[in-house]
């Protein structure tokens, strides 16, 4: 390292796997750790493994993973110099990370300015859009408030459409409209609820894609004009906007393919000055790839580009922050063999419900070319505040068929007691003829799941 | 940081008015602290308040005080509603708030959390007396840590 650190102590502002998964990656880096937890996660393993464990609130989230004032206080006490948001939580709030920097901490992701951007789909879009990645046909821009000029660019675009609203994300506030007939009413009605649910009643409109594949690609970017493309990733296998099942790369997609849109997406890092990891997530559909939005923040599925790269995204991350060179060429970067990795959550089979509780039995799978990321041990109870993954197992084979088979063994030996589990689900997935083809579009496991359950 | 000491600390430009000066001198009571000082070197300004610590303290309900469970000989911990720096001594009286021993009354202060210049009290959560201090002064302590025992009249 040229240059003088900016941070020897990070404050880990996150709680499960992902928690443990940035305190290995700064344990490796000689960084040492602060684990700020809520009351419900006392017993975490990242909690005994810090070199400062601090409460700082009761088990909402609201008062202690949410609470910005709180964590930059508990930073502050604690003498850490950088925070890792990891995902979900705070990790995509821009005032969140301009109030980390402004307090003097290094915020481990881009700047509040890049996640602004991102954050609001319009601007977003009309980036990409000026950076030459592709985006679905639509109304490039906030909807006009008269319906007849609106009604004239969904005819242009084309039916159906969907129309959004451009502070959401997550899948809420959106809406899709298959007749000129229906617009009216429903550009109405999604107004009305981005108002409530976002403060924001501005919509925009695009081309509904039928069946179409979620394809995503990893970059990486330091402050020194280098953005990389890690190859792609296919997250098509969701229910409910969740992903439970992932793959790279993405089964039929060329690579030469990948390589072009990979390419379009590090420009667009490297206009906007992008910095750290990020992930631009495409609709693809037929050979065309539309942009949808960009997530600025490590990803749950980034293991498995892990796994297809050898680059330790996360170990990265916290290079990038102090500020080095990325010592990697994208010529260097081999996209070799194939991953895959399954979400296991404690959920019911088929209500889907969470199912929390205490895990009496937690025998892991081994073997080459497996991985478990998991804050999970035997006895540890699962809490009802947030979400349900407890842990990741993740395949790697020099082929997909050698991926498929080791995960396949993987979830057999996998035994988990006390809680119940989506196991059995991700063993049906690996079984099912489409899945083992490939490609399966984004709204294959909810049809199948409905064939499953159905008498 | 900066935009939490904001929004407790109101701009000094101008000498607030009477009911406002009331207002803060009542949430120092309630903190159990004994003065403040405002001073606006810019404009001339100074503001200083002191108020009289009565024995038997104001009541300051706290919303969001952890549970307060009974460990069995009727005993009830004093939980900390906040992270911070565990004050046992009143910072411009050099005394404890409540050393073992000391009658308390619910809501009273019986000690504080340091958080670089913001300070939170720890209000007991019955009355009684103090039978035991397991804090440690100075210490980083979390949310809902048992600082002391209280023994419920």
């Amino acid at each position: 390292m040229s240059e003088i650190p900016h941070f020897s102590r990070v404050l880990i502002a996150n709680r499960g796997e992902i928690a443990l998964r940035i305190q290995r990656a700064c344990r490796q880096l000689g960084l040492e750790t602060v684990a700020v937890y809520s009351e419900a996660d006392a017993d975490s393993r990242h909690v005994h493994e810090a070199d400062i464990a601090l409460c700082i609130g009761p088990a909402a989230a609201a008062r202690s993973y949410l609470d910005p004032d709180g964590l930059l206080l508990a930073a502050r006490l604690t003498g850490a110099q950088a925070v890792h948001p990891g995902y979900g939580f705070l990790s995509e709030n821009a005032d969140f990370a301009d109030a980390a920097e402004a307090a003097g901490l290094t915020f481990i992701g881009p700047t509040g300015a890049s996640i602004r951007m991102m954050g609001d789909k319009i601007t977003a879009k009309r980036a990409m859009r000026d950076a030459g990645v592709p985006c679905v046909p639509g109304s490039d821009g906030p909807l006009p408030a008269d319906m007849d000029a609106v009604r004239a660019i969904a005819v242009q675009v084309g039916f159906p459409v969907i129309v959004k609203a451009s502070g959401g994300g997550g899948g809420r506030g959106m809406r899709v409209v298959e007749r000129e007939a229906d617009l009216a009413q429903a550009v109405t009605l999604t107004a009305k609820e981005a108002q409530q649910a976002f403060g924001n009643p501005t919509l925009y409109l695009e081309r509904f894609m039928q069946k179409p594949r979620h394809i995503e690609i990893q970059v990486l970017c330091d402050t020194h004009g280098t953005a990389l493309w890690l190859g792609a990733r296919d997250c098509s296998l969701q229910r409910r906007h969740q992903k439970v099942l992932e793959e790279a790369s993405a089964p039929g997609i060329a690579p030469e393919t990948i390589a072009e849109i990979g390419e379009r997406c590090a420009e667009a890092c490297r206009r906007i000055g992008y910095r750290g990891a990020g992930t631009f997530e495409f609709l693809y559909e037929d050979g065309v790839f539309a942009f949808i939005e960009m997530n600025t923040r490590v990803q749950v599925e980034h293991p498995i580009t892990e796994e297809t790269t050898g680059i330790d995204i996360v170990a990265q991350q916290l290079r990038i922050a102090q500020g080095e060179p990325l010592g990697i060429a994208q010529a260097d970067i081999p996209l070799r063999g194939h991953a895959i990795e399954c979400r296991l959550n404690a959920e019911d089979p088929f209500t889907f419900m969470p199912s929390p509780g205490t895990i009496t039995r937690w025998d892991l799978p081994g073997g080459p070319g497996i991985r478990v990321d998991t804050h999970v041990v035997a006895g540890y109870t699962v809490q009802p505040y947030y979400d349900s993954l407890i842990g990741k197992i993740i395949s790697y084979g020099a082929t997909r068929a050698e991926a498929i088979a080791r995960m396949r063994v993987a979830l057999a030996e996998m035994k988990v007691e006390g809680v119940s589990t989506n196991i059995a689900l991700h063993r049906d997935l690996l079984a099912d003829p489409a899945f083992q083809r490939g490609g399966v579009d984004i709204h294959y496991l909810e049809r199948w799941l409905a064939q499953r359950t159905a008498p | 940081m900066n935009n939490r000491s904001e929004q407790l600390v109101p701009h000094f430009d101008r000498l607030p008015d009477p009911e406002q000066i009331g207002q803060m001198a009542t949430w120092l009571a309630q903190a159990g602290l004994e003065s403040l000082e405002l001073t606006n070197e810019a404009a001339g300004l100074k503001l200083r308040i002191r108020v009289e610590q009565a024995a038997a303290a104001i009541t300051a309900p706290l919303t969001g005080v952890a549970s307060q469970p009974n460990d069995g000989a009727g005993r009830v911990a004093v939980k900390t509603p906040y992270f911070g720096h565990l004050c046992l001594v009143h910072p411009l009286r050099d005394t404890p708030f409540a050393p073992v021993g000391t009658k308390v009354t619910q809501g009273e202060t019986v000690a504080l959390l340091t958080l670089d210049s913001l300070q939170v009290p720890v209000p007991a959560p019955v009355s009684g007396t103090v039978v035991d201090v397991t804090g440690q002064p100075g210490a980083l302590v979390g949310y809902g840590a048992a600082i002391m025992q209280i023994q419920p009249d």
